[in-house]
């Protein structure tokens, strides 16, 4: 046991600078006069970019094996957790980008939001670093409670406000299950292997599939997610989809890949690859099938999401029973995951206005005759989500399916036969909105949410989402 | 063996004690329908895993579970308040916080 080290500090400076922005924020929302809040979303984009750089900063000076322990064994910096540290600063700046537009459109200017969802951002740094049980139950409720209050912001709202009850207590119900297993896993805590009694060590393992299930929507515990993602306000959609789900499944890389691993953790003494690889199975086929008879684009997208939160979980299974490459296939996955889920939800959010929010997939038939350019980054985002070649989705699957034949004695080769079969499936329902953008006339003129932020944001996910199909050997060098 | 039960309390009372309130807290969040009574269910779960983190900081003799569980309780807190506030805003909506009767959203 080690006693704290100012040195630490110098290691955590891409959480510091998430936390200590999002109370700025929240100071400077109270101290601000007027009704614009863009101020407020630049400081943010700032602040999260700033923790974007230096996480970069800190991957490129550490060595591929090297393994800080930082407050007495609280957190562990390593390039795993910078690298995930990037991707979630990285995607709250571009959700900061895109919110003030829907926030001008649809009259929320709630200037909190931003400070909150900073300090979630910061929750799901923890949770990268997180190497104690009471580390990752910090982290994920950091990152959950911001997120309940950015859910349910649009208080006048009956959609918004069912939308939040409904996330809350689910949410809430897995953090219970989240701290009794944890409880129950210090039983451990001191003989490992020799405990005479595992009865409440499983136990626990099985709790923590259970709440890790709730927190990534894994089916059985996903009800909560069709509805979460429709009420919440699009940006806010996005955020959840893409932030969230990588923190969760943060998360999980560190408990059940790294600290309850190895060779008689995941099927022997404490069994939890049992129960999780039954719910990925269950989770990409369920997911898939009630995403084909969708009509309202979120929850088409909160079903694919779920889907995709099965195969990430097919990735962790792997990493757990001790695929040398799992790890930096879900990395990459979540990096291609986000970049795309924002793209996705940024044309929504430009497709849409206050009149029409234009969700049903009848209204956006002939998108592409009108705005060209959203309709093509609202294509490739689209095959990127169904995993198709030339996009950055189609080598995240095909990572992670690889990595999960490698698992000893190919006990995983029957998900992997499930995830590319789903796959397939999954291209019927996105191919669905290409087809109406493309092949159909348009029945009356849209009148898009007009913002440069917005369209900046649209561009860019869809070239990196392209540039990660085309050149992935960059960015696996880099995580891994 | 009844002396062990009724009078020799040891760690495996306390254990079995938390396993009851957790039990009985699930059972409250997935059989009640008032959201409020859920949150008290919740807060049940939660104290019954302060419970077994003190009864093994307790049996391993060292203080972390102790730190635990006063983060647990500061957590738990903080998230009264924001589930609180999200069941206000609900009831002002609709005068009824029930949670099967809250079906604007499609499902």
């Amino acid at each position: 046991m080690s006693t704290f080290n100012v040195g630490d500090l110098g290691y955590m400076v891409p959480y510091l600078i998430l936390a200590i922005a999002g109370m700025l924020v929240v100071m400077a929302e109270a101290f601000f006069k007027g009704s614009d809040r863009s101020a407020l979303s630049g400081l943010t984009v700032v602040g999260a970019l700033a923790s974007t750089v230096s996480s970069i900063i800190l991957v490129r000076q550490l060595g591929a094996d090297e393994r800080h322990v930082l407050l007495g064994g609280m957190l562990v910096a390593d390039r795993m957790s910078y690298v995930l540290a990037a991707v979630f600063a990285a995607t709250t700046a571009a959700t900061a980008l895109i919110s003030p537009a829907h926030q001008r459109e649809h009259g929320w200017q709630n200037g909190e939001y931003y400070g909150v969802m900073l300090l979630s951002a910061s929750g799901m740094v923890m949770l990268a670093h997180a190497s104690d049980l009471c580390t990752v139950f910090l982290g994920v409720e950091t990152m959950s409670i911001g997120v309940y209050v950015m859910t349910g912001l649009r208080r006048r709202s009956k959609r918004g406000n069912e939308a939040a009850l409904k996330y809350f207590l689910m949410g809430a119900f897995a953090t219970g299950f989240l701290l009794y297993g944890t409880s129950n896993l210090l039983r451990m805590q001191s003989a490992l292997a020799s405990t005479s009694n595992p009865g409440l060590v499983v136990a626990g393992g099985f709790l923590l599939v259970i709440a890790f299930g709730f927190k990534v929507a894994a089916v059985p515990f996903h009800m909560w997610a069709p509805d979460a993602y429709e009420g919440a306000p699009s940006p806010v959609t996005a955020f959840m989809a893409a932030a969230v789900k990588a923190g969760a499944v943060a998360a999980m890389l560190r408990l059940f890949g790294t600290a309850l691993g190895g060779d008689v953790l995941p099927f022997g003494t404490l069994g939890w690859a049992s129960p999780l690889v039954v719910i990925a199975a269950l989770t990409i086929t369920f997911g898939n099938i009630a995403a084909v008879r969708q009509e309202n684009l979120k929850r088409m997208l909160a079903y694919s999401s779920i889907s995709h939160g099965g195969v990430l979980l097919v990735g962790l299974a792997a990493l757990g029973l001790g695929s040398a490459t799992a790890d930096s296939a879900i990395v990459f996955y979540l990096i291609a995951y986000c970049v795309t889920t924002i793209g996705a939800f940024s044309v929504i959010i430009y497709v849409g206005s206050a009149k029409r929010e234009r969700l049903l997939v009848e209204d956006w038939a002939g998108l592409a005759g009108r705005h060209p350019a959203a309709a093509l980054a609202m294509t490739v985002c689209l095959l990127s989500l169904g995993g198709m070649p030339p996009t950055g989705g189609f080598f995240a699957k095909f990572y992670l399916f690889k990595a999960a034949t490698e698992v000893y004695d190919g006990q995983l080769l029957w998900l992997v036969v499930i995830g590319v079969v789903n796959s397939a499936v999954s291209i019927y329902y996105y191919l669905r909105i290409v087809t109406a953008m493309y092949f159909r006339e348009a029945n009356e003129p849209f009148s898009p949410t007009r913002s440069t932020a917005l369209v900046l944001v649209m561009g860019l996910c869809a070239a990196l989402v392209l540039e990660l199909g085309l050149m992935p050997g960059f960015w696996l060098r880099l995580v891994g | 063996m009844l002396n062990d039960v009724f009078f020799n309390v040891g760690y495996g009372h306390f254990l079995v004690l938390a396993g009851m309130l957790f039990v009985i807290g699930v059972a409250g969040v997935v059989v009640r329908r008032n959201a409020l009574i859920m949150m008290m269910s919740i807060e049940l779960m939660l104290n019954a895993a302060n419970m077994t983190l003190l009864t093994f900081s307790r049996m391993w003799g060292n203080g972390s579970g102790h730190a635990f569980a006063l983060i647990v309780i500061a957590v738990a807190a903080a998230e009264a308040a924001v589930g609180l506030a999200i069941v206000v805003a609900v009831f002002r909506g609709r005068r009824h916080i029930d949670v099967d009767r809250l079906n604007t959203l499609r499902s």
